[in-house]
């Protein structure tokens, strides 16, 4: 025991007090939050203006496109997609909501072109000439009547890829031909807006006690939280496997052999950093409460965590728990990879069936997110593997009955003794066979060596 | 003997690796306070008979007893192994590693501190002390090695091939180390292919050869028991002598001396009675032991 204790120490020292587990304590929040930033930044880089030729053969529709291309309607279109994106943000920021983000507009600059006398394919050729000679960036040609089944619009860019422009110029169209669909029938525009104007949502999900949830806050917050056990479940696992290829590598093995039993040496492995993951992960956990309590006391932000889902202790318990449950699965069988290979970067070939198995759990969790109480969720939330990660997402979503929770822990529990076993039979052998990977037949051999 | 001078003892143990017997029915003993040389051939079977001794390996068949006991985890802690194969954490501090090396041996504290210390200044490291692994020299790192070996003061001291690779200055240093420890009464096992080393520090050896031992006991029994067959002569004159094959086997002149090896059944006392009937003049005539060089080649050469 005293032995064990001294390993698990070791483990725990050597991960804990390397200036890389601060490093990453501090910065995987960071690499989160760019993760999350880095594309709407990127995304909303506003654009060169797009220099654009409207040929418009009837003479009406293309006013009406120029109209709606204006700066000030494409902000307001902009700034409904954007209401449609945050539409979680509680109404009591209406303030923030009213200034149109001016960046992520496409805008355009109309180049005249005469098109009077000339044929469609002459026009064409005029306009890619143009294009070529980098004096404008994209046409529209109009078809001659907008009336008729087949109308299509032409549009060619320069800019490929420009999505935000395309996709603002097919909404804008669409408007535009409605419009004078409407006034060629003589249907007053505005009361078939008044009439067709949509009505908003309020979704919310109920709790179990009946109390309502914010849906979209409980969302972010599930796969933060998936997230955050897969991370560090991979991250954990591969220390793991590269302590063990280490003490092989360099022979250590045989001397920790000959003070201590190999079971002992494993375990206190296994042990010892699994707590530095628990230390690392309390921290996250521990400073994110501490984040949200503060939002809370100051009370302009508290409405915008308001939809926050109710997080007990107890919950943060059982996902401390589920990370653990998680760990040593996984542990013990990156320390089985590690026991048989001969070099890290070998370990890290044969490392992809397990970091595959986590992987789908993690995607499991999403589909736990969309129906916690579906028979799916159930299967996967006690189902070994997979529970670590699905389980404490349904406990955020909908808390299930406890003999489910029960259920899944002891099912996992019985895994990870299976697995350390197996794993722990393999160890012993493996560490001190040098020179070559160990082959199926083999390892089968050493398990049921006595 | 009684079990109290006996500090290890191998009764018939076999070790089977699949169809590959490693040790077949291996017997030796090794008494308290001496040096006991493990020799053979690579691939003879001493890794393995050794990774029994300290308990990392269990035999398949037989016994082994440490200090009168039956071989145990416990017992592990009176060991000192150093492999043959060895190595240091490569980023962990010198200090760091030797306190994890004595921990397992139960060794913990302000002891492990001051022992510590105390051998790192022994062995000129003190300065290396909060350094990593990698920005030591290899010869630094054996002495690091050497030093988690013997840090928990062990009473017995294993050390598989603990002189290939080792610079002469390291070879003298352990040299020495062992002497203090064969003084303190404590039992030294080593295993080596070099029979020069072996035959200056051995009281004791054992040889095996294809998993079977092939000859065993003190240095000297060995020795006699291989008989004096060769004699060394620095001579003038009596080449008729020598060229007798009844009495004289073989000659092999070298600078300025002749190896000459005996006939079968014939003597040594006869043949320098006979050169000197025949007028040599003699200067050296000596009955040489045969070298353990020569006993193993003959031991295991013999065998191919």
């Amino acid at each position: 025991m005293r032995k064990f204790i001294a390993v698990v120490k070791h483990e725990y020292r050597k991960i804990v007090l390397k200036w890389t587990f601060l490093l990453g304590t501090l910065l995987f929040p960071v690499i989160g939050a760019c993760f999350a930033l880095v594309p709407a930044f990127i995304f909303s880089i506003k654009g060169e203006p797009t220099r654009i030729v409207i040929v418009d053969p009837t003479n009406k529709i293309g006013m009406r496109i120029r109209e709606n291309l204006a700066p000030d309607k494409i902000a307001a279109r902009s700034d409904q997609a954007v209401r449609g994106a945050v539409k979680d943000m509680p109404v009591a920021q209406p303030g923030q909501m009213n200034q149109p983000p001016m960046q992520g507009q496409a805008t355009f600059v109309f180049i005249d072109y005469n098109a009077t006398g000339r044929s469609p394919d002459e026009i064409r050729q005029d306009l890619n000439e143009m294009a070529a000679a980098n004096k404008i960036d994209a046409y529209l040609i109009a078809p001659s009547s907008i009336d008729s089944k087949d109308a299509r619009f032409e549009f060619r860019s320069r800019k490929a890829g420009d999505f935000i422009a395309s996709d603002i110029l097919r909404d804008v169209i669409n408007d535009a031909v409605r419009s004078q669909r409407l006034a060629d029938a003589n249907i007053n525009e505005k009361s078939v807006m008044e009439l067709s104007r949509r009505v908003t949502i309020d979704s919310k999900s109920l709790d179990d006690k009946g109390r309502e949830k914010d849906s979209d806050m409980l969302l972010a917050a599930s796969f933060i939280i998936g997230l955050m056990i897969y991370i560090t479940l991979a991250i954990y696992g591969q220390v793991i496997m590269g302590a063990v290829v280490e003490e092989k590598e360099t022979r250590i093995a045989e001397i920790l052999f000959s003070s201590a039993r190999p079971y002992e040496l494993m375990l206190g492995k296994l042990v010892g950093v699994g707590l530095a993951g628990l230390t690392q992960l309390s921290i996250w956990v521990i400073s994110i409460a501490g984040l949200i309590g503060f939002l809370a006391v100051q009370s302009d932000l508290s409405s915008l965590f308001g939809g926050m889902p109710h997080i007990t202790p107890l919950m943060v318990a059982y996902f401390l728990l589920y990370f653990l449950l998680g760990y040593f699965a996984y542990a013990s069988i990156f320390a089985l990879i590690g026991s048989v290979v001969t070099t890290v970067q070998e370990g890290g070939q044969f490392a992809f069936p397990p970091v595959m198995l986590m992987l789908i759990g993690f995607y499991f969790s999403f589909a736990v997110i969309r129906d916690p109480n579906s028979s799916l969720s159930f299967w996967v939330s006690i189902s070994p593997f997979f529970a670590p990660m699905t389980m404490p997402v349904r406990i955020l979503a909908e808390t299930p009955p406890f003999w489910q929770i029960a259920l899944s822990v002891g099912i996992n529990v019985l895994t990870i003794a299976a697995l350390v076993w197996l794993a722990s039979r393999v160890y012993r052998v493996g560490m001190l066979m040098y020179g070559k990977r160990a082959t199926l037949p083999e390892i089968w051999k050493w398990i049921r060596q006595v | 003997m009684s079990d109290k001078d006996v500090t290890l003892r191998v009764e018939n143990v076999t070790k089977r690796f699949g169809d590959f017997t490693a040790v077949d029915d291996l017997s030796l003993e090794v008494r308290a306070g001496r040096v006991f040389g493990f020799l053979g051939p690579n691939g003879a079977g001493k890794t393995t008979t050794i990774r029994m001794i300290v308990g990392i390996t269990a035999p398949d068949e037989g016994r082994i007893g440490l200090f009168g006991e039956r071989m145990s985890a416990r017992l592990q802690d009176r060991i000192g192994y150093l492999p043959e194969e060895r190595g240091l954490y490569k980023k962990m501090k010198v200090a760091d590693q030797l306190r994890y090396f004595a921990a397992l041996k139960d060794l913990t504290g302000k002891e492990a501190e001051r022992r510590i210390d105390r051998w790192l200044e022994r062995m000129n490291l003190s300065e290396w002390k909060s350094k990593k692994t990698t920005d030591l020299s290899k010869g630094m790192q054996q002495k690091i090695q050497f030093i988690s070996t013997v840090l928990h003061d062990p009473d017995l001291l294993i050390l598989d091939e603990p002189f290939s690779g080792l610079d002469p200055v390291n070879v003298e240093f352990m040299i020495d180390v062992l002497a203090e420890f064969k003084q303190k009464d404590k039992t030294v096992i080593f295993s080596t292919h070099l029979m020069e080393t072996a035959e200056r520090l051995c009281h004791d050896i054992i040889l095996i050869n294809k998993s079977k031992k092939v000859i065993g006991g003190s240095l000297r029994q060995v020795k006699e028991s291989y008989g004096r067959n060769v004699i060394a002569l620095r001579a003038a004159g009596g080449e008729a002598v020598l060229a007798d094959r009844n009495l004289v086997k073989s000659v092999v002149y070298h600078a300025d001396e002749a190896e000459i090896e005996i006939a079968d059944g014939a003597d040594a006392q006869l043949i320098l009675k006979n050169l000197i009937g025949a007028g040599a003049e003699i200067t050296k005539f000596e009955q040489v032991e045969p070298s353990l060089n020569d006993i193993f080649i003959d031991q295991v050469g013999g065998e191919k």
